[in-house]
């Protein structure tokens, strides 16, 4: 069900706006009432241009679109359905057992935006953002000159700053490993060795949506804007940078040279080109002239310190990227944002945008690439913005007629799934409690600054602890995590769907899963014995823990049935139901 | 030449197994030699020159053809063989080497092809995975690049049984098919309104599982003929095992024969490698053609380069791609030929130099794939075989 137009705009996102009897108050029908009070708030100014308004213009787009191709959109999701969804795409788990059967008795009228909300801010966010960026950037190759604990710490600190993509872009791609940066942000360009395929290649993919490494060797047979030059234009910014061992710190970082060209010769045409740095079809930067031979080092390469030139190429790159003229950068972010919480990007594959590429919605993609760039390339803002649209609540029920009318279901991501498994199985509690018990009552000093806090206030230290506890957790299942995520990762860079049968065996009859469903300390098949005589409950509390949802009432009474064809072997039978359960579609995809 | 060396019984054959034959979907046999098989010391000999080595040549059962004298069972099948004696990598680089002889590209996430043989040569849902790999060590590889993930080898740890094959201790079979229906039904009702490739895809990797679970005898027992003829150490017992993975109807085995990088010692490592590789291998190929399964079988033995004709003081020889070899034989593959050569003292390629994009090709076309059509995967048109390269005609029948 959509909103009135008018009660939209006056949802509150970020600011409290008043006691509940005003947000039912904008529910009711009363037109002229509603009418009012929006104005009183527009009066105040409440979030003109925020996530809500954007996410109204999109819904406008794409139910504009949907009419014209005579789509009907799929049902709203029910709550416990939009939980789970939300719960994974912003923070990469699945909700717990008594975080279901709150949202579900919760009769606010606006929860999904209070969830939202508060998820957007919770240090589960930022986690399930570092490990997005990571598979972005570095599409899981191994560490090679940054340890993969600090640069997850990088990434981590990034997504809870909420740093504009434009700005971590720059730092990415400046960062020499030595002084200019912290060291991890190097990470992109180390450990691909600077070799040029490779750099080349992911820099076109990771910040312009272009994989070039078909235009490397010869312009591309089939797409017409993807030309030699544009490869050997980034290629050029590259070029003359090259590793160097630090003799004193004995770190890598990267050093460059003051001259140096890319010519390239066209496989097919023979044609030859040289070109100098560009990005695209921007102009290209050419070198500034040099005067004086002997002014074109900051300081010169030997074999005991890096070369660093007074004119840099690579320092040029930055900006090139990000350049308010570069439409890719932003187009690149804004498909990418939106196939991360919709299942699909608005241009697939996200890494083959170009002009004959087959476009669900180009206003659509236009103008959300647009807002980036007007927001400072807020990414929280556009992910709560797609959060609230009608097109993200909808339900993932097939939709023949047109990919914007329905959900697409995606399968969890290996971590994702690890956790879920944790969570379902009751295990993750076990660390929750334990984590809980080490942690002092009061924060004795800022873990940042390692200075006792002057002051701070109540709300302050509990967010603190919040943030603290997440550490430890993710610290203390990071083994099993990464244990169970390892049989699901795959080289597979499509994001089409992974299942082999080796994945399945591991859950069919893994060691791991069958640890997780033994009855002990709390764990989800302890709880479900206990509730041995009424087996109602126990399928009751068994759907609400892995599918997030209760039974329905043919659900409940064909697991009721099932778990009494083990006689009786209770135990048994309720471990074969969650791990049936634990096998199945529902549980391994995000719908 | 070897066409006409098999040619006596070839029409009386093919008519007894013309019916069969039409049931049978094409397989791949691959051994890969691991670390890079020295060509002198196997299908390219130089007896007598200043790089050769201290082995001689022998004949072989294809007139005209001689291996090095570490193959003597192996000679004895050459009719069901042909070489390419020509292969330039333009890599001495053990991942670079592999994977370009895999991939048929030197660069990029391309399929193997094992995992383009089981996309195009397999059913739509096959029973069991279509592309298992055989190895006692080396890490995972990433096989199936951009394509499905139901392509990529099945990594079996040599003969031992896949990872997690057998139930928890103490689940009874009954609990195990209970579950498994329960799991359909389940499947069945989150499927109701929804679209159906992701479920469909799910359900048929626990499908497969419970066909490796039902079938794992597969991995248990191996008979004592068996083991005299092929063999008791472990890369005859991995070929016992691709003989039955074949059999089962596992598009693309793949069998690993690690040790082969010589450094130091190479001519005595290369009787202790070939020694093993020698008669179990030909073994295996004389038992495919027994059973009639090679004229729908394509074998390939190949490794990532070849060794340096230079000898190295410690009597070792080092990476070398510029010039090496492979064999192949079995479905679409003319038999008893040689394609390309090497100079009179292998140092380089004297004629029909090809590199893996040629031999990537014609593997394909010799099982009956087009290799210069295009994947398609999910969306993007990328081109099966490189396109600046193509099959070596002069081989395919």
């Amino acid at each position: 069900m959509r909103l009135p137009i008018s009660n939209f705009a006056a949802r509150p996102s970020t600011v409290w706006l008043g006691p509940r009897s005003l947000c039912s108050a904008l529910n009711s029908r009363t037109g002229l009432l509603t009418l009012a009070i929006s104005a009183v708030l527009l009066v105040v100014g409440a979030r003109a241009g925020g996530p809500a308004d954007l996410a109204r213009e999109i819904d406008t787009l794409v139910d504009q679109h949907l009419a014209e191709m005579g789509a009907t959109p799929a049902a709203r999701t029910s709550d416990a359905e939009f939980l789970r969804r939300i719960r994974l795409d912003l923070t990469g788990r699945i909700p717990t057992l008594a975080e279901v059967e709150a949202f579900l008795a919760s009769e606010e009228p606006q929860k999904r935006i209070a969830l939202v909300e508060k998820l957007l801010t919770s240090p589960e966010h930022a986690r399930q953002m570092q490990r997005m960026l990571d598979v972005w950037l570095m599409r899981r190759r191994p560490n090679k000159h940054v340890p993969q604990p600090q640069w997850e710490q990088y990434l981590f600190d990034a997504a809870r700053a909420n740093r504009p993509w434009d700005e971590l872009t720059r730092e990415l791609l400046r960062a020499d490993g030595a002084e200019s940066a912290p060291r991890p942000a190097a990470r992109f360009l180390l450990d691909r060795e600077l070799k040029t395929e490779e750099t080349v290649r992911d820099i076109g993919r990771v910040f312009l949506g272009r994989d070039l490494q078909c235009a490397q060797c010869h312009d591309h047979p089939s797409f017409g804007d993807y030309l030699q030059r544009h490869y050997h234009g980034i290629a050029a910014f590259l070029n003359r940078a090259y590793l160097f061992k630090d003799p004193a710190t004995k770190l890598t970082v990267i050093g460059e040279k003051a001259e140096g060209e890319v010519k390239f010769t066209s496989v097919f045409t023979s044609e030859q080109g040289m070109v100098a740095p560009r990005i695209l079809d921007l102009p290209e930067l050419f070198d500034p002239p040099v005067e004086d031979p002997q002014g074109l080092y900051v300081q010169k390469p030997d074999k005991k310190t890096r070369g660093e030139p007074t004119h840099s190429r690579r320092a040029m790159l930055a900006s090139a990227v990000t350049d308010p003229r570069n439409d890719a950068f932003r187009m690149n972010i804004a498909n990418r944002l939106w196939a991360a919480m919709m299942g699909r990007g608005l241009i697939e594959p996200l890494d083959m945008i170009h002009e004959d590429s087959e476009n669900l919605h180009p206003q659509l993609l236009q103008r959300l690439a647009d807002d980036l760039h007007q927001h400072g390339y807020d990414m929280r803002r556009t992910l709560h913005a797609i959060t609230l649209t009608d097109a993200y609540q909808r339900r993932s029920t097939a939709a023949e007629t047109d990919p914007l009318a329905a959900a697409v279901m995606k399968p969890l991501t290996p971590e994702q799934l690890a956790v879920a498994a944790l969570i379902a199985t009751g295990v993750e509690r076990r660390y929750v409690e334990a984590a809980k018990a080490k942690l002092p009552p009061q924060p004795a000093w800022d873990p940042d600054t390692l200075q006792p806090p002057l002051e701070m206030s109540p709300t302050a230290a509990e967010q603190q602890r919040r943030w603290r506890l997440e550490a430890e957790v993710t610290k203390a299942t990071a083994g099993e995590v990464a244990a169970f995520a390892k049989v699901f990762i795959s080289g597979n860079e499509t994001g089409a769907f992974d299942a082999t049968a080796s994945q399945a065996l591991f859950f069919r009859n893994g060691a791991k899963l069958t640890a997780w469903l033994t009855p002990r300390q709390g764990s989800l098949c302890e709880r479900l014995l206990a509730h041995e005589q009424d087996l109602s409950v126990a399928v009751r509390e068994a759907y609400l823990s892995i599918y997030s949802r209760p039974p329905t009432k043919s659900e409940a009474s064909l697991a009721v049935d099932f778990i009494q064809g083990f006689e009786s072997d209770r135990l048994a039978g309720l471990q074969a139901l969650v791990r049936a359960m634990l096998c199945s579609a529902e549980f391994r995809l995000n719908h | 030449m070897g066409a006409t060396a098999t040619a006596g019984f070839g029409p009386l054959l093919s008519v007894a197994r013309a019916g069969e034959l039409k049931r049978k979907q094409t397989q791949i046999l691959q051994v890969f030699l691991q670390g890079g098989v020295s060509q002198f010391e196997s299908w390219d000999p130089k007896p007598g020159t200043e790089l050769g080595g201290p082995f001689r040549a022998i004949p072989t059962s294809v007139p005209g053809i001689h291996v090095c004298e570490l193959l003597p069972y192996t000679a004895q099948q050459m009719h069901l063989l042909s070489l390419v004696r020509s292969i330039n990598l333009k890599t001495n680089d053990h991942g670079v080497g592999m994977r370009f002889m895999e991939k048929g590209r030197k660069n990029g996430n391309f399929p193997y092809f094992g995992a383009v043989a089981s996309r195009y040569l397999g059913e739509a849902n096959p029973p069991l995975p279509g592309f298992a790999h055989i190895s006692t060590r080396g890490l995972s590889e990433d096989t199936a690049g951009f394509l499905e993930a139901q392509h990529a080898e099945l990594k079996l740890e040599g003969f031992q049984a896949p990872a997690n094959l057998e139930a928890p201790a103490g689940v009874a079979a009954a609990s195990q098919s209970r579950m498994e229906r329960l799991r359909r039904q389940l499947n069945e009702q989150f499927g109701k309104d929804r679209s159906k490739s992701l479920i469909d895809a799910y359900d048929a990797s626990f499908q497969q599982a419970g066909q490796l679970m039902s079938r794992r005898q597969m991995f248990e027992k191996q008979s004592a003929h068996d083991l005299v003829r092929y063999g008791s150490h472990p890369f005859g017992r991995n070929c016992i095992l691709a003989r039955t993975l074949l059999e089962q109807g596992v598009t693309c085995v793949k069998v690993t024969h690690h040790g082969y990088d010589t450094h130091a010692e190479n001519f005595n490592f290369h009787i202790e490698q070939l020694g093993e590789f020698d008669r179990t291998f030909a073994t295996l190929l004389g038992d495919l053609e027994d059973r009639g399964m090679l004229e729908h079988t394509l074998v390939i033995v190949y490794s990532e380069f070849g060794r340096t004709p230079k000898i190295n003081h410690r009597y070792g020889r080092d990476h070398w791609g510029a010039s090496f070899s492979v064999a192949m034989g079995g479905k679409g593959i003319q038999p008893g030929a040689v394609v390309g050569a090497t100079n009179a003292k292998g140092t380089e390629v004297a004629d029909r130099e090809v590199d893996a994009g040629h031999l990537f090709h014609t593997y394909l076309q010799a099982a009956g794939v087009d290799s210069m059509a295009d994947h398609d995967v999910e969306g993007k048109s990328i081109p099966i075989g490189d396109p600046a390269t193509s099959a070596i005609k002069e081989l395919l029948v």
